[in-house]
């Protein structure tokens, strides 16, 4: 017997956290510290409690009550726990940023778990309405995270692009989701997997539209090629914590939906198959002719996130519709995850006040001064070029692998090409930490959550490396 | 028939009023022929029988949002001379089209191929109170709850960006 509340504790524990910090955060005598462990301990909980286990198949909570619009399965579980753990490392590392920057309030943290809160519906919707308000709760709280440092111009440009831009992009979904009602009347996955079972999927005009329109959100999300440059100046203007939360949370929460809905038929995901191939190429391009021209450490990472979207790219294409393929794209995340944390959180404490170290030359010479942080630097770097023992590579190799069996070899080549050109932004920043004479002391206001951070981070991307498909 | 002419009579209006909200330069017009827009809308939800949702469109949209957005545009007293210059608004404006253009040919495609539907007034308290409230509690639980977070988080971020409140750590 399976019981209907154990899936959706973890969503319960995160919702009811949000709204307790919520309530503290008007009292002046809670301290912003305060907060940030209480967030943490809300994410370890509701990550515990998701190791519950429950069953490999699918299973919808309280099918009676929410007519099957949430399902979860190992997939959705596993998508949860890198959720959490984003959640959870992106409290850790805001912490000793706000050291260093002043412009944090309580309401921070509390809208960091409400974003979070968003996600994990999000992994487990499937509803296209369900999958729009979720998209909305975590975006809206993105939006303000993205502008939360109101006296930074930087800032201030960022979440006006992104707002707007988002909006585009949720109206779309929203026509998309219109337009599928139109010809299924239904906006349930399961009542679209039979529509199209009993139809066909071309053969629906309205049907193809829908489809068509709800893609462009998703890749708007995702910054797949053609919606690709919101990407650069948003993550440039938001503070360094938000940046890496947006580029793995939110990137894990938008590929578990965009999974689970084309997984709904082999004729859905046929007839993309041919676009879906050239925006992934343009993609992995697109986003390394960009991080190549950049001189900004965020902004050469906003770009390499771009490539990243499409190794996510080429799995989803590659792989078929068994448990495994699911695992692949989950493995590549959480590698992927794990590395860019990391990255953000040692430069959230090593940034300085305002972010005044952003560029690759402020960090020449680091290894002379910080050889312990040069190191954790240099291990997330090389994870995310994709070299051995790293989690990074066991991903690529298990996606490109998959590219070849399954028979889009060209796929597997383009990524080892673009992997390969990575490697100059990647090493570029490594050889500037150590093989250059230091400028300047790095002075940092000591804060142990940090480096405690980025030590879990950079044990994380070994273990993830040398135990593969645990998932 | 007369369902026919007052649907086209109200989707030229909807349409017009955005048009209008988008084209004018002054914010003030812009709001006005949005309520042009919102009314139009709320014509044609009657024309669908629903009228709890028509009766919302005019007093939550029409009347209070937009109250609201007038209002707010007459605290700000704006000049036309506070206004920023937009140059090369038409060039955008007709580069917008052409990137449109395909998708709404597209549009136009797929809208054609929609079954034949007549608006003709459906009985049974169809689109009333009641008949809403039960398919929003029964069918659509979650959905509904779910929105009350979503408005949760606007609140919040919205106390966030407006507020002055800054805390040292």
């Amino acid at each position: 017997m399976n019981c209907d509340i154990v899936p959706i504790i973890p969503l319960g524990i995160v919702g009811l956290g949000a709204v307790i910090l919520m309530m503290l955060a008007a009292f002046e005598k809670i301290h912003l510290e305060v907060a940030a462990v209480f967030s943490m301990c809300v994410f370890a909980l509701a990550f515990v409690m998701q190791l519950l286990p429950t069953g490999p198949s699918d299973m919808a909570p309280y099918s009676e009550l929410f007519r099957g619009m949430l399902v979860t399965n190992g997939f959705t579980k596993v998508a949860a726990l890198i959720i959490l753990a984003c959640g959870f490392f992106t409290a850790m590392s805001s912490t000793s940023y706000f050291r260093q920057n002043s412009f944090c309030t309580l309401e921070f943290y509390c809208l960091l778990i409400f974003s979070v809160w968003g996600m994990l519906l999000l992994t487990m919707a499937r509803e296209l309405i369900t999958v729009f308000i979720s998209l909305e709760i975590f975006s809206l709280c993105i939006y303000v995270l993205v502008g939360y440092n109101r006296r930074s111009a930087t800032s201030a440009e960022a979440v006006l692009k992104y707002l707007m831009l988002g909006a585009f992009a949720g109206s779309f979904f929203t026509m998309g989701t219109a337009l599928v009602y139109g010809a299924v009347r239904s906006t349930g996955f399961a009542a679209i997997a039979t529509f199209i079972a009993e139809n066909g999927f071309l053969e629906t005009p309205a049907l193809v539209g829908g489809v068509f329109f709800i893609l462009f959100a998703f890749l708007f999300k995702i910054a797949a090629f053609p919606f690709h440059a919101w990407v650069i100046d948003v993550y440039d203007g938001a503070s360094v914590p938000v940046t890496g939360f947006m580029a793995t949370a939110l990137k894990t929460a938008i590929f578990a939906v965009l999974v689970n809905f084309l997984s709904l038929d082999a004729g859905l995901k046929g007839a993309w198959l041919d676009i879906l191939f050239y925006i992934t190429v343009f993609t992995l391009f697109a986003g390394n002719l960009i991080a190549i021209g950049q001189s900004n450490l965020k902004r050469m990472l906003a770009a390499s996130g771009i490539v990243h979207t499409g190794y996510l790219l080429i799995a989803v294409i590659a792989v078929g519709d068994n448990a495994l393929s699911g695992n692949i794209i989950l493995f590549y995340l959480a590698a992927y995850a794990a590395s860019t944390l990391g990255i953000f959180a040692s430069l959230s404490y090593l940034g300085g006040q305002d972010e005044k170290r952003c560029s690759f030359d402020d960090f020449k010479g680091l290894a002379k001064v910080r050889p312990y942080s040069a190191a954790a630097i240099t291990v997330f770097l090389l994870s995310m070029a994709g070299i051995p023992p790293t989690a990074g590579f066991m991903g690529k190799f298990y996606i490109i692998t998959t590219a070849f069996q399954s028979g889009q070899a060209l796929l597997a080549v383009l990524g080892i090409v673009s992997s390969i050109l990575s490697m100059w932004y990647y090493l570029r920043l490594i050889i500037a930490m150590y093989f250059h004479e230091a400028n300047e002391p790095f002075e940092i206001e000591a804060s142990p959550f940090a480096p405690i951070c980025t030590l879990i981070l950079a044990a994380c991307v070994f273990a993830i490396g040398l135990y593969p498909m645990v998932i | 028939m007369i369902a026919q002419w007052l649907f086209f009579g109200f989707a030229t209006l909807a349409v017009l009023g955005a048009l209008g909200l988008v084209l004018f330069r002054h914010p003030m017009n812009g709001a006005m022929c949005f309520i042009v827009t919102l009314i139009s809308l709320a014509g044609l939800y009657a024309l669908l029988s629903a009228s709890l949702l028509f009766a919302l469109q005019l007093i939550v949209y029409a009347g209070a949002i937009m109250s609201l957005i007038l209002f707010i545009i007459m605290f700000l007293n704006i000049q036309i001379t506070d206004l920023p210059e937009e140059k090369g608004r038409w060039t955008f404006f007709f580069g917008g089209i052409v990137l449109i253009a395909p998708i709404g040919l597209f549009l136009l495609k797929i809208v054609k191929t929609l079954p034949e539907s007549s608006t003709t007034i459906i009985g049974d308290n169809f689109g009333g109170v009641k008949k809403v409230g039960m398919v929003l509690f029964r069918d659509w639980l979650l959905p509904f709850e779910i929105v009350s977070i979503l408005l949760l988080v606007a609140l919040v971020g919205a106390v966030v960006l407006a507020g002055k409140k800054e805390m040292a750590s």
